[in-house]
């Protein structure tokens, strides 16, 4: 109950500060129109799924993966999606990095390889989406053929054209920019929950009303734990309403996983919001707000929230950094999510925020518990 | 009963003492004054009852149950007007008295209904839906007041709660402090005005570097000063120089100087009214009148500290 009715007084209060509230819901909106018709060239969408190459190298000695494989292929050829074998004399991987072909595909006895291109990825997540489904489907045949070998042929016969259906690319589909940009400026957005943090517990001090928290009889934990979801929450309700206005005022495109979508960013959120509140415990002073705003806008920076950072930054300090940025995490596995159909590609980022989440939660309690008040 | 004890409490910053070894008790239905100058200690004590700071050493009990180990009951019963503003300036009166209510385990109707008495209380009924960015000093103060008394906690610590108002608010604030005593409520008062102390309190405790040095009603207080006088002399115009001059005559303790009238703290023992006379007409001084007055609390203090409580 208590922990509630923080929380709540935390949320009435992020609503009425109305300078901060329309600054982060206008901000990335305005940012997004402006960047996002500024940079349309810089997003040629002359890439149509319908030039998708890929080169295969088949040494798994023509059994039944190698059968159902073909199979495979067919089905998407018919989206455009070409496959080309190795011809001896290539190396695959080069000619991957050369840009003949989005991917390279080799499979073997063991399974199923594939080498992506780190320049066209968003082509190569969507061959690689298709491959996950054709894997899943193979699985399933083969467990089927391991109990009732006469049904393999059946499963495959049914699923043929599901591969396409599964990863639900809609041909055409390429981001354009205002689909990075609405994506880039949600993530962002979702990062800024940081600064939040930052002041939650702060402001309770130098507000004085800090003191009147702690003589009341309320566990510490719970002011803490109302403190940070009251935060959570309204973050999350900026997010999801700049989600909404970017999806349906300028049509970005959000996928078919907005669940998985919201489960990323919200998983982010918690991750910030912990971050700042850390760092409002660790720095000492005023200096702690600034520090952290002036963090959150390099990870926005390097995370790809103003322009496009690629894969070819590569190794180096620009690579270092961008890798270290939650936002690049967060952009990173959600283009594979909605541009990929990769649901799977949203676990690591959310384990890699609720894991640093809890440790600079886990840091933010253990400093408090020694301290005398919040 | 005793509502308050204090027993033995040291409370240390690093190597600086700022509570020295305090004990104390206040009784039921007191309103218990705690005077002393800035730095004194008043507030470290404050915090430490308030289990807002951690006691170095010693044991603190309210209505006689340990502060440490029976915290809820000790937080259920205590109410806290800390010197600082404690209230939300983003938050309407009714929601800040409301919220922190709240905390307090009350809930719906009954919530409902304490909030709007605690603010009618303190007289801002009228200003329940109105923002304190918009309030006055005096009127914070009042808020500050009716957050700490909503939950009704049968002792009451308000630390300075007429600091910096008009006079006003601080009539409505003292009468309220009786209106509360009356009500069951014990108080300890906090507060650099002597006139206020010795208006309400029943009984005084005054604290220098951490310790008590004195206490008790304000009769026994002033009656522990038997040896010293307390000389008011009234001039027509009062020139450069002479407070030196009046304080190296033998037997003076003080001299205190505002606009025309001088007063002087001095030994009783030593006749030295003539010297003090006779320095100011050979200075061609004009004297209008000249009075022995009773010992008030400011003479205790400045007797036991030396210092005058408001420096
Ligand atoms: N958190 C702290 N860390 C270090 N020293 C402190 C701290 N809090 C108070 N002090 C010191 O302890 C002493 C007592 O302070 P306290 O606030 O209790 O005085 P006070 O009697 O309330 O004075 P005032 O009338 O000015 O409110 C002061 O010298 C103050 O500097
Ligand atoms: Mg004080």
């Amino acid at each position: 109950m208590n922990i509630l009715s923080i929380a709540l007084k935390e949320m009435k209060q992020s609503i009425r500060n109305r300078r901060t509230l329309l600054f982060t819901l206008a901000f990335p909106i305005v940012l997004m129109l402006i960047l996002g018709l500024a940079l349309t060239n810089a997003f040629s969408s002359n890439v149509s799924i319908g030039d998708l190459k890929v080169v295969l190298k088949d040494s798994s000695g023509g059994g039944q993966l190698s059968q159902a494989f073909t199979g495979f292929t067919k089905e998407v050829g018919k989206m455009g999606v070409t496959f080309e074998s190795l011809k001896s004399g290539m190396n695959g991987r080069e000619e991957v990095q050369n840009g003949r072909y989005v991917d390279y595909v080799e499979l073997t006895d063991q399974g199923i390889s594939l080498y992506g291109s780190s320049r066209d990825t968003i082509e190569s997540n969507i061959v690689q989406g298709m491959l996950a489904s054709f894997t899943d489907k193979y699985n399933a045949a083969s467990a089927v053929a391991q109990i009732e070998p006469t049904k393999t042929e059946a499963v495959f016969a049914s699923g043929g054209h599901d591969y396409i259906k599964e990863t639900s690319v809609n041909p055409d589909r390429t981001p354009g920019s205002i689909d990075y940009y609405a994506l880039a400026m949600t993530v962002m957005i979702g990062m800024w929950a940081a600064m939040a943090g930052s002041h939650i517990i702060k402001g309770e001090i130098t507000r004085g009303t800090a003191v009147r928290l702690v003589i009341a009889p309320v566990r510490k934990s719970e002011i803490f734990t109302g403190m940070i979801l009251g935060g959570i929450v309204t973050n999350m309700l900026c997010v999801i309403a700049i989600i909404l206005f970017s999806k349906y005022v300028f049509k970005a495109y959000w996928g078919s996983h907005m669940g998985i979508v919201l489960i990323v960013l919200l998983s982010e959120v918690i991750m910030a919001m912990s971050l700042g509140l850390a760092a409002s415990y660790l720095l000492k002073g005023a200096v702690s707000s600034g520090i952290i705003s002036i963090v959150v806008q390099l990870m926005s920076f390097f995370g790809g929230a103003y322009f496009p950072i690629g894969n070819e930054t590569g190794g180096g300090m620009m690579g270092f950094l961008v890798n270290l940025s939650p936002v690049r995490w967060a952009n990173h596995g959600l283009t594979e999510v909605i541009y990929g159909n990769t649901v799977s590609a949203a676990w690591p980022v959310v384990g890699l925020n609720i894991g640093f989440a809890v440790l600079f939660l886990g840091a933010s309690i253990f400093m408090m518990r020694r301290r005398e008040g919040l | 009963m005793n509502v308050l004890d204090i027993r033995g409490l040291t409370k240390k910053f690093g190597d600086f003492v700022a509570v020295d070894n305090m004990s104390l008790t206040v009784r039921e239905g007191e309103i218990f004054g705690f005077l002393g100058a800035n730095g004194a200690g008043k507030s470290t004590t404050i915090n430490v009852v308030s289990s807002l700071l951690r006691p170095s050493s010693g044991e603190i009990r309210i209505l006689d149950k340990d502060i440490m180990k029976q915290s809820r009951f000790a937080k259920m019963n205590l109410g806290i007007v800390p010197q600082d503003l404690a209230i939300y300036e983003d938050m309407t009166a009714y929601e800040n008295v409301s919220f922190f209510a709240g905390l307090y385990g009350l809930r719906g109707i009954k919530l409902k209904e304490r909030t709007i008495e605690a603010l009618d209380f303190v007289g801002l009924g009228d200003k329940a839906k109105s923002f304190p960015k918009n309030f006055s000093g005096g009127m914070k103060r009042r808020l500050n007041i009716a957050c700490a008394i909503a939950h009704k906690p049968k002792l009451i610590i308000m630390d300075e709660p007429t600091v910096g108002i008009d006079p006003q608010s601080r009539n409505y604030i003292l009468t309220s402090v009786r209106k509360l005593n009356e009500s069951g409520c014990t108080i300890i008062y906090t507060s650099h005005y002597m006139e206020e102390v010795e208006e309400i309190c029943s009984r005084i405790a005054i604290v220098d570097h951490g310790k008590i040095i004195a206490e008790g009603t304000k009769e026994q207080l002033k009656s522990t000063i038997t040896d010293v006088k307390d000389i008011r002399i009234e001039l027509k115009s009062v020139q450069g120089g002479v407070v030196e001059k009046l304080r190296s005559i033998p037997g003076v303790r003080n001299v205190s100087q505002e606009d025309h009238v001088i007063r002087i703290h001095s030994d009783a023992a030593v006749d030295n009214l003539n010297r003090m006379l006779k320095q100011l007409i050979d200075a061609g001084m004009e004297i209008r009148s000249v009075e022995e007055q009773e010992p008030n609390l400011e003479t205790v203090f400045l007797t036991l500290t030396g210092r005058n409580l408001r420096d």
